[in-house]
């Protein structure tokens, strides 16, 4: 339970303490929750299904239990979220918006919002907490946004409302067929399978859009790109992440006998965005728009490997989405450093950082060269896996997703090569201060350690995804 | 009982107080009034009296859990009422009377068993309304809103006294009991009794605001004053739904066949009429006006459910959430007073005001159904409960939710907009002050009452 209440009272904290003492307040809060985050998951024993973390045991009448607790797998979110949190706050850290009340404590109440996403095992209290990310991103790109924010953030909030109502539709009508809103009552739950295809279609409304796949990605360009640095990266690194979660965790437990149905339609959306964004990447001058159409296409592979449903996807899946929120954080602190010390994101005014701020070219180097997956980095891994289970399932779908590896090193290096090389467009350019080559050295870190060691993480998750196909298998044989 | 009576017997000191020219003495009069008909519903539902079921009301668990909403709702709007109308009007007194009769009238229609207690209590209700719809004198358009009110609400009650003679043909009763009973067996199901059905329905969707009969409702909202528009929006609606879900599933329980399907396409067509109007306006008033018909829409919703009187939470978590909201959002209107009220006029108030702008916008949040927000349980519960009966509508509803999000989340950002220069800090009143700390609680704190 101090997983959730650390983020809330320093969200309440921040408000009252005084402004010069913030920022250090922020990097406490956040260095605590990932002790606490750290000390789970020395005491984790993946011998136990669920370790409970708060369950009062009674169930309303509207069928509410509260029941929150972790496996394998959400105790991977808990702390990428946990190790996240903290290298955002410390990309702020000497900036204005580091010291920033209602930054701080928008920051504060966005983590512990996503860990009662993480560890919500009810229904209901899923959606809730789904939901209430939505005020802090909001709220942050509202208020230290980019001038030009009214329509991006007004087409962002009402995009993912409408497929959070997907969701409550779905929940709604799976509610009908079980006692409460407790996991196990809803993965129990039997009914035809109509009823199944439908209800994993609100499900996959809303996860679609949070993602984003294909026909549902027009939001997300523009978010990104408004949006303050900080914002960004907890858009991208850690709020689309909830989405592979709730699919894995909800959408295709709660319905299986629904996957076949939807399985070719999501894979092929997946598809269309894995290609499109990468081509629609190639041509882009904002160095921030690059990222997050590169991201589409990134979360594209992510998604269809969620789709295949198999041991092999998961865990790949799992890695991988721990690269790309390292891989995310770390781009968009690029992008930030240079439009905050150059007042432009367009790559043809930039160039020649590189010889102005060989620290900054460095470590932005080894940040595109994680994010177009090089051996021995983690999304090497992640990516290797994915493709191999996607070219399995369909050779020419496997095909067609690895042009993202092709895709991927050319607009990377493209604006890499016009950011950082050529004649200097700039007379001087702060090379990077102690905060901000603090963030490029951990993540730098964390991405070859995973590369080295990926079978950490697999066995962390793997006898979850066991226990969890075991449980949708047998939910299945009852059915047929 | 006792409740109407004291509200009533409060009514009639106030007025004769409210000749001493002291408007303290009248609002603590009226507030110990208020507390102590709260308290006395509160002690009957711990000890109901069989001893209290009169002949035309009863005071059951359901009157009385939507009578303890009504009077803290009467309570505070007469706290908000008061600190307005000092400094406006010079017969403070008298409003507040008039307040409480009108109260008395809510508690009327959400007891009666008879259809002659229905009609008083309506009376009751509505006619000190059209007086405080007209209390800006001076006021062309509070003039217009009074005369309006006055004559859509005559002609309702016209409808609905011609219903009930129609209906009285058909069975030849006037109690509910005896209604329920003589509708079940075939042989009353004449054309008399559809038509009455239908005449009746008709005059309650004039009360209740919902389209087709809507158009009196944004031009009384906005033309009354602001406490008038938050007692209407508030508390007759709420009255009108209890009497309505009485009636419809009490008496014409073995009839549903014949009304639910009028009333699942007119409450599409209310959310679609409200929502698709919503999103045009440019004044602050009219917005809410025509955000309230949608819910009114929602709240349809409810009448429809068939266990409907046998879990009354729902639509009383529902029309708990809406109150508060809308009594918040009218005080944020009191606090700007602006006299055009247009919405650009709220640009940067949450910077002007951070706690009043923090009300507001849990408020519109809470009426767009954003969770953990009470209006988002008072929406779930409501549409969970029909969604196996009317899967349909409910993704409709839906679908609303999704259009209503975007007026909402424009009044937000217009609210968080950077200040103009020179615009000053707003002062709110301490009552104001008090009422808006009330909303605020039952606005985040309203999904507790999912837990009993």
């Amino acid at each position: 339970m101090e997983l959730l209440l650390i983020p809330l009272a320093f969200t309440l904290i921040s408000l009252f303490v005084p402004k010069q003492t913030l920022k250090y307040l922020a990097l406490t809060g956040a260095a605590a929750s990932l002790v606490a985050g750290i000390i789970h998951l020395v005491s984790y024993c993946s011998c136990t299904n669920f370790v409970t973390i708060f369950n009062p045991g009674i169930a309303t009448m509207f069928g509410l239990t509260l029941k929150m607790g972790y496996d394998g797998m959400a105790l991977v979110m808990i702390l990428l979220t946990n190790a996240i949190i903290p290298l955002i706050v410390l990309s702020n850290f000497d900036k204005e918006i580091g010291s920033n009340r209602k930054f701080v404590a928008m920051v504060f109440l966005m983590q512990f919002a996503l860990l009662g996403v993480f560890t919500a095992l009810d229904g209901l209290l899923f959606y809730v907490f789904w939901e209430i990310t939505l005020i802090p991103v909001f709220l942050i790109a509202l208020w230290f946004g980019a001038a030009e924010r009214k329509k991006a953030l007004m087409k962002f909030f009402i995009y993912t409302f409408v497929g959070s109502l997907g969701m409550l539709a779905a929940l709604m009508t799976i509610k009908v067929y079980s006692a409460s809103f407790a996991y196990e009552d809803l993965v129990a739950a039997q009914f035809s399978a109509k009823t199944a295809y439908w209800i994993m279609g609100g499900f996959f409304l809303a996860f679609a859009i949070k993602i984003p796949l294909f026909p549902f990605h027009t939001w997300q360009p523009e978010t990104y790109t408004i949006s303050p640095m900080g914002g960004t990266m907890l858009l991208s690194a850690l709020m689309l992440k909830m989405a592979f979660f709730g699919m894995i965790r909800w959408m295709i437990p709660l319905a299986p006998e629904a996957l076949d149905g939807w399985l070719c339609i999501g894979i092929t959306m997946a598809l269309i965005g894995i290609v499109y964004a990468a081509i629609m990447a190639i041509k882009q001058e904002d160095i921030k728009r690059i990222f997050a159409l590169a991201s589409i296409s990134h979360v594209g592979l992510i998604a269809a490997g969620v789709l295949l449903w198999n041991k092999d996807s998961l865990s790949a899946v799992f890695l991988q989405m721990i690269n790309h929120s390292l891989v995310a954080v770390g781009l968009f602190l690029a992008a930030g450093i240079l439009e905050d010390r150059t007042n432009t994101r367009n790559l043809y005014e930039l160039g020649g950082v590189a010889k102005l701020a060989p620290k900054f070219g460095f470590w932005f180097a080894v940040i595109g060269f994680a994010s177009v997956s090089v051996p021995f980095s983690s999304g090497f891994i992640g990516e290797f896996l994915l493709l191999k289970e996607l070219y399995s399932y369909q050779w020419i779908i496997g095909l067609v997703a690895g042009t993202t590896l092709v895709f991927g090193a050319v607009y990377t290096l493209r604006a890499y090569q016009l950011s950082m090389f050529g004649a200097p467009k700039l007379t001087e350019f702060r090379d990077l201060s102690w905060n901000e080559w603090a963030v490029f050295f951990i993540i730098g870190i964390l991405v070859l350690a995973l590369g080295l060691f990926p079978q950490y993480i697999f066995n962390l998750v793997g006898p979850s995804i066991d226990h969890l196909m075991e449980t949708v298998n047998s939910s299945q044989i009852i059915l047929n | 009982m006792e409740a109407l009576i004291v509200i009533f017997a409060t009514g009639l000191i106030s007025m004769f107080i409210a000749l001493a020219k002291k408007p303290v003495l009248v609002l603590s009069v009226a507030v110990v009034g208020i507390l102590t008909a709260i308290s006395s519903l509160v002690y009957q539902m711990n000890y109901p009296y069989t001893w209290l079921k009169y002949e035309g009301l009863e005071f059951s668990g359901f009157a009385n859990l939507y009578g303890l909403v009504a009077l803290s709702f009467g309570l505070m709007i007469i706290l908000v009422g008061y600190a307005k109308f000092k400094e406006e009007v010079e017969h403070t007194g008298e409003y507040i009377s008039l307040l409480l009769f009108s109260l008395s009238g809510a508690l009327c229609m959400l007891a009666f068993t008879d259809l002659f207690m229905f009609f008083i209590g309506l009376e009751i209700l509505s006619i000190p309304i059209y007086v405080m719809a007209g209390s800006k004198k001076k006021d062309l358009r509070s003039t217009e809103a009074s005369l309006k009110y006055f004559f859509t609400g005559a002609f309702a009650t016209g409808v609905l006294l011609f219903g009930v003679a129609w209906l009285y043909g058909a069975v030849g009763t006037f109690k509910l009991d005896e209604i329920a009973a003589a509708v079940q067996d075939p042989s009353t199901h004449s054309p008399l009794l559809y038509v009455g059905v239908l005449m009746i329905l008709a005059s309650f969707l004039f009360k209740i605001g919902a389209a087709p009969f809507h158009f009196w409702s944004p031009d009384v909202y906005e033309g009354s004053p602001n406490v008038v528009t938050s007692f209407m929006a508030a508390i007759v609606k709420l009255a009108a739904f209890a009497a309505f879900i009485k009636l419809f599933t009490l008496a014409f329980g073995s009839i549903r066949d014949f009304w639910v399907p009028i009333l699942v396409g007119l409450s599409i067509l209310t959310m679609f009429v409200g929502n698709l109007t919503a999103l045009r306006q440019i004044t602050f008033k009219r917005l809410i006006a025509y955000s309230s018909i949608t819910h009114v829409g929602y709240a349809l919703m409810a009448v429809i459910d068939k266990n409907t009187l046998f879990s009354p939470m729902n639509l009383w978590v529902y029309l708990l959430a809406y109150g508060f909201s809308i009594i918040a959002l009218i005080i944020v209107s009191l606090i700007l007073d602006d006299e055009e009220d247009l919405l650009v006029s709220y640009k940067g108030f949450a910077r002007r005001n951070p706690f009043a702008g923090f009300v507001m916008i849990i408020a519109l949040l809470s009426l767009a159904g954003v969770p953990p927000l009470s209006g988002f349980f008072g929406k779930y519960l409501i549409f969970s409960s029909v969604i196996t009966e009317q899967p349909v509508l409910v993704i409709i509803a839906l679908v609303n939710s999704g259009i209503a999000i975007y007026y909402y989340l424009k009044l937000i950002r217009i609210s968080l907009e950077p200040v103009e220069e020179g615009a000053p800090a707003l002062k709110v009143n301490p009552l104001h002050l008090l009422v808006l700390g009330i909303c605020t609680l039952g606005i985040l704190a309203g999904g507790i009452v999912t837990w009993l």
